[in-house]
């Protein structure tokens, strides 16, 4: 159990950091937001449901973490960061979508690490 | 593995900003039509965020334990208004509201500035963070960067000529585009990255 819970906040830390890094090169090379980056948002979207998904499921098997409000802003505010930054990037025409889009990856690796502070029965 | 993770990712964030800034600054001279396009679009999403997780937080902050640090929840809120207003401002852009910006970023820099200030010299009043407390570095400086580049930002668009005007007389420092390449607009980054721009097409 414990180890399929530090599974999916792992990969979503190093994905997040690896389309920040793939976004910043699309950037400096002067690229629009394209197909690939869209879908590697995309993946990384479905990764932070699946933590949400787990995180959830702790919490109604009753357990529960020390500032129960915070957990809850965090598992309503992580999904939305990869749409936003998405739709926020989409609307721009030139190099600074993908660097929207880099945000949003270093962000979502950011909040594993602020969810394993505040619940650490999390494991990250 | 999971407490050596905190102080690596927060760095990436501040970074995106400062080489390619001043490159771009001459070739989409033309391009954004607003100060929430072009490097304006990130610094109106990092600028969201921070809006939004500054107000999460005073809000749990005020809600829950209002008690235990009131100087530090109430300049929590503080900054979190400030935010939404540079966030707002920012990605409206008319003539009033660029002047509110440059207010609220100015009043930023102060705050974080101050307040970084504040939080060393004097701990006991900071028993919990605020965004601003040790200069942003809960928050990888970013709180310290931010309002610079939005000022940077703000007066770039100041000095720019309007949409209408072709050519940015003199204001810009022109870095590469020596070689009259301002023809070809927004290709821009002369000689080298003609390839790239073609390659853009399938977007």
């Amino acid at each position: 159990m414990s180890s399929v819970n530090g599974a999916v906040p792992t990969t979503i830390i190093v994905a997040g950091l690896a389309l920040a890094g793939y976004a910043l090169l699309m950037t400096a090379l002067n690229r629009r937001m394209n197909v690939p980056l869209l879908a590697a948002t995309g993946v990384l979207e479905i990764l932070l449901l699946v933590e949400v998904g787990l995180v959830v499921a702790k919490l109604a098997g009753g357990e529960r973490p020390a500032s129960l409000p915070t957990l809850i802003g965090y598992l309503i505010a992580t999904p939305i960061v990869p749409l936003a930054a998405a739709f926020w990037g989409l609307m721009e025409r030139t190099r600074w979508g993908p660097a929207v889009i880099a945000v949003a990856g270093v962000v979502a690796a950011v909040l594993m690490v602020r969810l394993h502070e505040i619940w650490p029965v999390i494991h990250v | 593995m999971s407490d050596s993770q905190p102080s690596p990712e927060p760095k990436p964030s501040p970074e995106p900003q400062p080489s390619p800034e001043p490159k771009t600054s001459p070739e989409p001279a033309a391009r954004p039509d607003s100060t929430r396009t072009g490097p304006g679009r990130l610094l109106v999403a990092i600028y969201g965020l921070f809006a939004l997780s500054a107000s999460a937080r005073a809000g749990v902050q005020i809600v829950t334990k209002f008690g235990h640090a009131p100087v530090a929840y109430l300049l929590s809120a503080f900054a979190a208004v400030v935010y939404i207003l540079a966030t707002v401002t920012l990605s409206v852009g008319s003539p009033t509201a660029r002047r509110i910006a440059v207010l609220s970023c100015s009043i930023e820099l102060v705050g974080v500035l101050a307040v970084g200030t504040w939080s060393l010299a004097d701990p006991a009043t900071f028993p919990d963070a605020t965004v601003w407390s040790g200069y942003g570095s809960g928050y990888g400086f970013v709180p310290l960067v931010l309002p610079v580049f939005g000022l940077l930002w703000l007066r770039y668009w100041a000095k720019r000529p309007k949409p209408g005007g072709t050519i940015p007389p003199s204001a810009q420092p022109p870095p590469k585009a020596a070689p009259g390449d301002a023809v070809h607009g927004e290709a821009g980054a002369s000689g080298q990255g003609t390839v790239d721009v073609v390659a853009d097409g399938n977007a």
